[in-house]
């Protein structure tokens, strides 16, 4: 499965599409060994992504809003779901300060809206953000601000945790 | 348009060459020449050997043909094969990686060729995946908005075998194999039993998939000649009259 993303990837031949739907096909792959087997017993999964982050991914390169929210119709929903959220400067800096370059498709370049990748990057993410802002409405997503220390993030996400447990064990 | 009284039945019928559900928001499909003829039946019933002849007598006409057939796409072949040989793929991710093999064809084979008024013959459309995935218990209404990007074909054949005559055809063309003997299933041991069982299901859901779906069906018990006359007859026919050629 990863194969074929990678592949898909590296040789920049997906479609908004064909992108949407190895991206669910791997979700699913992941669900089914890695998510489902230790909720049933009874553990804590700490998912790195979700389903949100192709709602808002998918969206903003032009798939259906409804096809992608039914294409992931097999999900389980998550207890609870925090989004981390900054300004697009905010990541751009973050993600130059760690790797020269970014990436293709997280620079959204196969929309071809700009040959610049920063340019495109902030055009594309700018969509992205518009989307989790849609999202945080419609499925109640807590949001983190991460423009703060790490501290203070965790800090909140400690509390927030912490009532959902008490929420669901007490 | 005015339906025909036994179509007006399925009133959700989508008109041929627009899209079945939600379709590819980001792609137009406005008065696209070309045309969608997709040949649909179960394993071995003869799909490949009618659409070599169609291909033939099509060109000589003068038209430009394309052939699309299941799980060749650049993108996914090669996973899909992996994927098969190790036996480990779900339901749910098999369904998906052909999902993903028809809309990487779609978008790159198969409107490109519409655009530029090529008939595109399908060894099989969406309907071969939905029968696989509805008789391995995939919710019907999930399958419908995941396939909801495709285009409604302007016309589907289906190739309909009897089980019996279907084993036969089978065994004499290579004989079966894992898959297509539904062994994933666990209908049993004994793979005779198990393609026996797996390919009457699969038929009963090509049949209401036929209704659902319109469907032209042809008995493919018939000789490769008679099934491929009554073939461009009715292609002949949704073409254009003046464009049939001489029968023979
Ligand atoms: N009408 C027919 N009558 C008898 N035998 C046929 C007929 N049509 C095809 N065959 C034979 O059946 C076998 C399968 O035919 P073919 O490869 O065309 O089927 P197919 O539907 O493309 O199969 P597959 O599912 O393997 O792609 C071949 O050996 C072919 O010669
Ligand atoms: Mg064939």
């Amino acid at each position: 499965m990863k194969a074929a993303t990678k592949a898909g990837k590296k040789k920049n031949l997906l479609t908004p599409t064909t992108f949407s739907l190895l991206h669910a096909t791997d979700f699913a792959d992941r669900l089914l060994y890695k998510i489902i087997p230790p909720l049933k017993a009874g553990m804590i999964v700490l998912a790195d992504r979700y389903t949100y982050t192709a709602f808002a991914r998918d969206v903003a390169r032009g798939v259906d809003r409804q096809w992608v929210r039914d294409l992931y119709g097999f999900a389980a929903r998550p207890d609870l779901a925090l989004y981390f959220r900054v300004p697009i400067e905010t990541s751009l800096e973050r993600l130059l300060a760690r790797r020269v370059k970014l990436k293709f498709y997280e620079a959204g370049m196969d929309m071809g809206w700009s040959r610049d990748v920063n340019e495109s990057f902030r055009m594309f993410q700018g969509k992205v953000l518009d989307e989790y802002d849609r999202l945080v409405e419609e499925f109640g997503l807590e949001v983190i601000d991460a423009t703060g220390g790490i501290p203070d993030q965790q800090r909140r996400v400690r509390k927030l945790v912490a009532r959902e447990l008490e929420r669901t064990n007490g | 348009m005015v339906s025909e009284p036994r179509e007006a039945q399925v009133t959700d019928r989508v008109q041929p060459g627009h899209f079945y559900g939600a379709g590819l928001p980001y792609v137009g499909l406005e008065h696209y020449p070309g045309k969608i003829i997709a040949i649909e039946g179960t394993d071995g019933v003869g799909r490949s050997t009618q659409i070599r002849l169609l291909r033939e007598w099509l060109e000589v006409q003068g038209y430009g043909v394309i052939e699309t057939g299941w799980t060749r796409s650049v993108l996914m072949q090669p996973t899909i094969d992996m994927a098969k040989a190790s036996n480990t793929l779900n339901k749910l991710t098999f369904v998906l990686l052909y999902a993903t093999d028809f809309a990487d064809r779609l978008e790159e084979e198969i409107i490109p060729a519409l655009k530029a008024g090529f008939i595109v013959l399908a060894d099989r459309y969406i309907f071969t995946a939905l029968a696989r995935a509805r008789v391995r218990g995939v919710d019907r209404a999930w399958l419908r908005n995941l396939y909801g990007f495709a285009i409604a074909p302007h016309l589907v054949f289906y190739l309909k075998l009897d089980v019996d005559a279907l084993i036969k055809r089978v065994l004499q063309s290579g004989g079966m194999d894992f898959w297509e003997s539904g062994m994933d299933l666990k209908l049993g041991d004994d793979i005779y039993e198990s393609f026996r069982t797996y390919q009457a299901k699969l038929l009963r859901e090509y049949n209401s998939l036929g209704e659902e779906f319109g469907f032209r069906t042809l008995d493919a018990r018939q000789s490769v000649d008679r099934i491929q006359k009554n073939l461009r007859n009715q292609i002949g026919a949704f073409l254009g009259a003046n464009e049939r050629p001489a029968s023979g």
